[in-house]
């Protein structure tokens, strides 16, 4: 006699992650150089980290041939940026730069 | 030795399942039940302990108890592109161990945490590993024997375990909170297993919670609250509800609460008040707007110093009031909340979700 199981869940988790990545760490790939390159800055909201953004963003323009900067600061810690927001870093940054936690 | 302790438990009358409902989910034969948990094991479909199987049969008797179809819409996390079904609530709570007649909780229990100020993305991928606790009112607890008192934060009561146990599952695998891919806690917490308990609201002639929030008294409802941290206020000296109160008030303002931009003035902190602390207030005519009337002040006010801190929940209603636990400790335990609005919602159908 055999007992029949049923799937309790809504997919792999390899679904949200590209072919042939580690599913446990995912990171973006690396631009060889940021010259000409649009920063994006995506600030979370937690601590001082939109004081740290904008000290590193000058720090990056003093250094690299950076071409601008599209900053997002996130309408709360608790939420992704809106669609407004993933909508200027999508159309116009090249590059993005965030931190994470909470 | 005395007898062994009987009891006849009230059940509720479960559906002849007579058809065979649409079920969606893959289907995985096994030699045996041990082949099938320890499969199950493997796949990550566990919390790490045992499941019972889900099989068609008896995933098809939970949603038969709770009327719905296969396909009806619990809720959606947008950010991980997951939509949650009845068929999903099921098997996760069957896998749970639950009874089919605590299913109906459970679908409640997983439409609150869903809403979307029950913030289930940042609630449960937090490296803070925040608790999703849920509190059972209404005539429900004593139909299904929700342990309500002495121990009711533990083990040993099949319903609290069970239904906190099936939403963890739904987290998990449902909403593919699985520790290090999404959950990315830095430790998580045991509370995470199940957290699970219902309201005393036979202990005194306090307004039960979910009256409070707008449902009539003969409805059952769980509230589902994100809490970053539980903290036991322990005071056993006060005699006056003023001395239990300021206790209270000075254990919360040790840690202290910031507010949150999109939560504006809605924060939830839950109190919950076992009877050592309760008779004081009861004994003075104290009701939950008294108590609240004369907590909710004293933890807005400013911060003075790096251990008193402003506690900010924005409106004297966001502070939730429940009567739970046992005699004997002088306790009250505060549950601080995480990025979200403790929500509660309507067992059965319609499901009325009521926010703060």
């Amino acid at each position: 006699m055999t007992i029949t199981g049923l799937d309790p869940t809504t997919g792999p988790l390899e679904r949200l992650t590209p072919p042939g990545a580690d599913s446990h760490r995912v990171l973006a790939i690396r631009p060889p150089s940021l010259s000409g390159q649009v920063i994006g800055l995506v600030a979370n909201g937690l601590g001082r980290g939109e004081v740290m953004l904008d000290a590193l963003f000058d720090e990056l323009r003093a250094t690299d041939d950076v071409f601008g900067v599209v900053k997002v600061v996130k309408g709360s810690v608790s939420i992704p940026p809106d669609e407004t927001d993933w909508g200027r870093l999508t159309r116009s940054a090249t590059v993005a730069i965030t931190g994470f936690g909470g | 030795m005395p007898p062994p302790v009987t009891k006849s438990y009230a059940r509720t009358t479960i559906p002849e399942v007579t058809e065979n409902l649409d079920l969606v989910a893959p289907r995985v034969d096994y030699a045996s039940a041990e082949d099938l948990m320890e499969d199950y094991f493997e796949r990550g479909w566990t919390d790490g302990l045992p499941v019972v199987p889900p099989t068609p049969a008896s995933v098809e008797r939970f949603l038969a108890t709770a009327g719905l179809a296969p396909s009806e819409i619990l809720g959606r996390v947008a950010t991980r592109e997951v939509v949650v079904t009845a068929e999903h609530a099921a098997i996760n709570a069957v896998m749970a161990g639950c009874r089919p007649e605590y299913f109906p909780v459970v679908v409640a229990a997983v439409r609150a945490h869903l809403s979307e100020m029950g913030n289930c993305h940042s609630t449960t991928a937090t490296l803070s590993g925040a608790v999703q606790i849920v509190i059972i009112n209404g005539p429900i607890r004593r139909e299904i024997d929700v342990a309500c008192e002495s121990g009711c934060f533990g083990p040993g009561f099949r319903a609290n375990a069970t239904i906190g146990r099936a939403l963890r599952l739904v987290i998990r695998n449902a909403c593919r909170a699985v520790p290090g891919v999404i959950d990315r806690a830095s430790f998580s917490s045991p509370m995470r297993y199940s957290f699970c308990f219902g309201e005393n609201e036979e202990s005194g002639n306090w307004v039960p919670l979910h009256v409070e929030r707008g449902f009539p008294a003969h409805d059952s409802t769980a509230t589902v609250h994100s809490s970053m941290v539980v903290i036991p206020a322990t005071d056993f000296t006060s005699r006056r509800p003023e001395g239990v109160a300021d206790t209270i008030v000075l254990t919360m303002r040790r840690r202290g609460l910031i507010g949150d931009r999109w939560l504006g003035d809605r924060h939830n902190l839950v109190m919950v008040v076992g009877p050592e602390h309760q008779r004081y207030f009861l004994e003075a005519g104290w009701s939950k707007d008294d108590l609240r009337a004369y907590v909710w002040p004293r933890l807005m006010a400013p911060t003075t110093s790096e251990h008193d801190r402003s506690v900010n929940i924005g409106r004297p209603d966001g502070l939730l009031i429940v009567a739970a636990g046992g005699p004997g400790m002088a306790e009250t335990w505060l549950l601080v909340p995480h990025l979200a609005l403790a929500v509660t919602v309507r067992i059965g159908t319609p499901p009325d979700t009521i926010g703060p």
